[in-house]
């Protein structure tokens, strides 16, 4: 498959970074690990008139204690953050997702950052310009319909990220760099829960660094695949407990994932929190499986998962 | 289009070249530099027929840009072995009968090469988790598990 012409520009630093972006008048897209980005470039998914490699940014590629932190760079690969002590012992859940994610290849060369910041997903919009253009443009290719739920008001594409649900349930927090200088945010509040757009970043923004609060936990994730290899989940449910508290993160349906808070760990608090978010995924028929299939099997991998969490916290 | 002056090492060989900014590392090593090991199969990075070793990395040749390798050593499968001296890997992949069509052996070669080399010793379930980055559609998987299996036993009993 043919890549599409555009320009390849090399930062040094995050300033000469957004600078190379103002400099492309916005037409440009950041590069780390490529994984997602360039397979949409190569489908005409995503247009850049230039990418701006990242990779050559020292700052972003180390993993640090700092207080009651572990302060990841954004261009850490996910291989390297599954073989970093700190995560197998203080986040299990997160060493589960990380091992889960696609394979071992690719988690080599894939990014946290990246992995976060991946593209919505849709069986009926992952597919070459050709296929789309007879078939006709959705809500997300910038069309007015929505190819899978005749009459639909929004779009219901996927977002498939495994380990955005294990840093939810961890509470984790991102740092942003744009051209209106830094912040930082929950990073519940990266979703937009917009399919067309799933992210609240604003344009030039780079997601520089992850900060995991440093706490002991004991967790888990369940993911629903097909292939056991090289996969998008078809459904993700993460569950990290600390101090008797837990949160249940479930994702892989829809543009943004749901988040629970369970209060008590007991067996009623966990039926009650399973059916919820039962209730409340939305799957259609844009993945592998049916729909009727994930939104039932939404309620037996969150059991399953805050099982085995209370198990290993034994 | 700014034309992008690269320079690598593949083979151990330095490789000096003027490419486009858009080029993949796959486009370069097969249509510039006759290295026609590493295949193109899905061009989406699902399939890892095109894996080569990158400063001791197995990547997906197809998702990487080439400007993105400037200054990195790359291995393919044209480097393992010459006709008459082959790589244990490759030795053991005729013995056990790894290769079936032969389309994903390149890449399952090197994929098994990159955890070799910083795994003398795999377990059986290191080996499968590993091979799963690589998809072979005749599905002979066993035989290709055994094959790293046994290069590995290999390796060992000679050093």
């Amino acid at each position: 498959m043919i890549l599409p012409k555009f320009d390849y520009k090399k930062a040094e630093d995050i300033a000469q970074a957004i600078a190379l972006y103002k400099g492309a008048r916005g037409r440009a897209c950041y590069l780390a690990g490529g994984t997602d980005l360039v397979p949409l470039v190569k489908l005409r998914l995503s247009t850049p008139k230039a990418m701006i490699d990242l990779k050559g940014i020292e700052q972003l590629n180390t993993i640090l204690r700092k207080g009651n932190s572990l302060i990841v760079g954004a261009n850490v690969t996910l291989f390297a953050l599954k073989k970093h002590a700190a995560v197998k012992d203080y986040f299990p859940a997160l060493y589960e997702s990380l091992d889960a994610t696609s394979c071992e290849t690719l988690q080599m060369r894939g990014t946290i950052g990246g992995n976060l910041l991946q593209n919505t997903r849709c069986l009926l919009y992952n597919k070459s310009l050709d296929w789309r253009t007879a078939r006709g443009f959705c809500y997300k290719m910038g069309g007015e319909t929505c190819n899978v739920v005749p009459y639909a008001v929004a779009c219901f594409s996927n977002y498939c990220s495994d380990n955005a649900l294990s840093l939810l349930s961890l509470g984790a927090s991102l740092k942003l760099a744009g051209l209106e200088g830094e912040r930082k945010i929950k990073l519940d509040k990266l979703f937009s829960r917009d399919g067309r757009n799933p992210f609240t970043l604003k344009p030039g923004e780079i997601l520089t660094e992850i900060h995991i609060p440093l706490k002991r936990s004991t967790g888990a994730y369940e993911k629903l695949r097909v292939r056991n290899a090289i996969d998008y989940p078809l459904l993700g449910v993460a569950v990290s407990i600390k101090e008797g508290k837990g949160r249940v993160c479930v994702g892989g349906i829809g543009p943004g994932p749901l988040v629970y808070d369970l209060k008590d760990v007991a067996g009623a608090a966990l039926k009650d929190v399973a059916q919820q978010a039962r209730q409340e995924a939305k799957p259609v028929a844009n993945a592998t499986l049916s729909a009727s299939y994930r939104k039932k099997m939404v309620q037996v991998l969150t059991e399953r998962a805050v099982k085995r969490a209370l198990k290993e916290g034994k | 289009m700014k034309i992008i002056n690269v320079s690598f090492e593949v083979n151990s060989e330095p490789v000096s070249l003027q490419v486009k900014p858009y080029e993949t590392l796959l486009e370069t090593l097969r249509e510039r530099l006759d290295l026609i090991g590493a295949k193109e199969a899905c061009g989406l990075g699902s399939c890892g027929a095109c894996t080569v070793i990158v400063d001791g990395i197995p990547l997906r040749s197809c998702l990487v840009l080439t400007p993105e390798v400037n200054g990195a050593s790359i291995t393919t499968i044209e480097g393992l072995g010459k006709d008459g001296n082959l790589h244990p890997l490759q030795e053991s992949f005729m013995e056990k009968g790894a290769v079936q069509c032969g389309f994903c052996t390149s890449g399952m070669i090197m994929t098994a090469k990159a955890l070799l080399d910083r795994n003398k010793r795999p377990s059986k379930k290191e080996v499968v988790k590993t091979m799963s980055s690589n998809i072979c559609r005749c599905t002979g998987y066993k035989k290709i598990i055994e094959a790293v299996l046994d290069a590995a036993s290999k390796e060992t009993s000679k050093a």
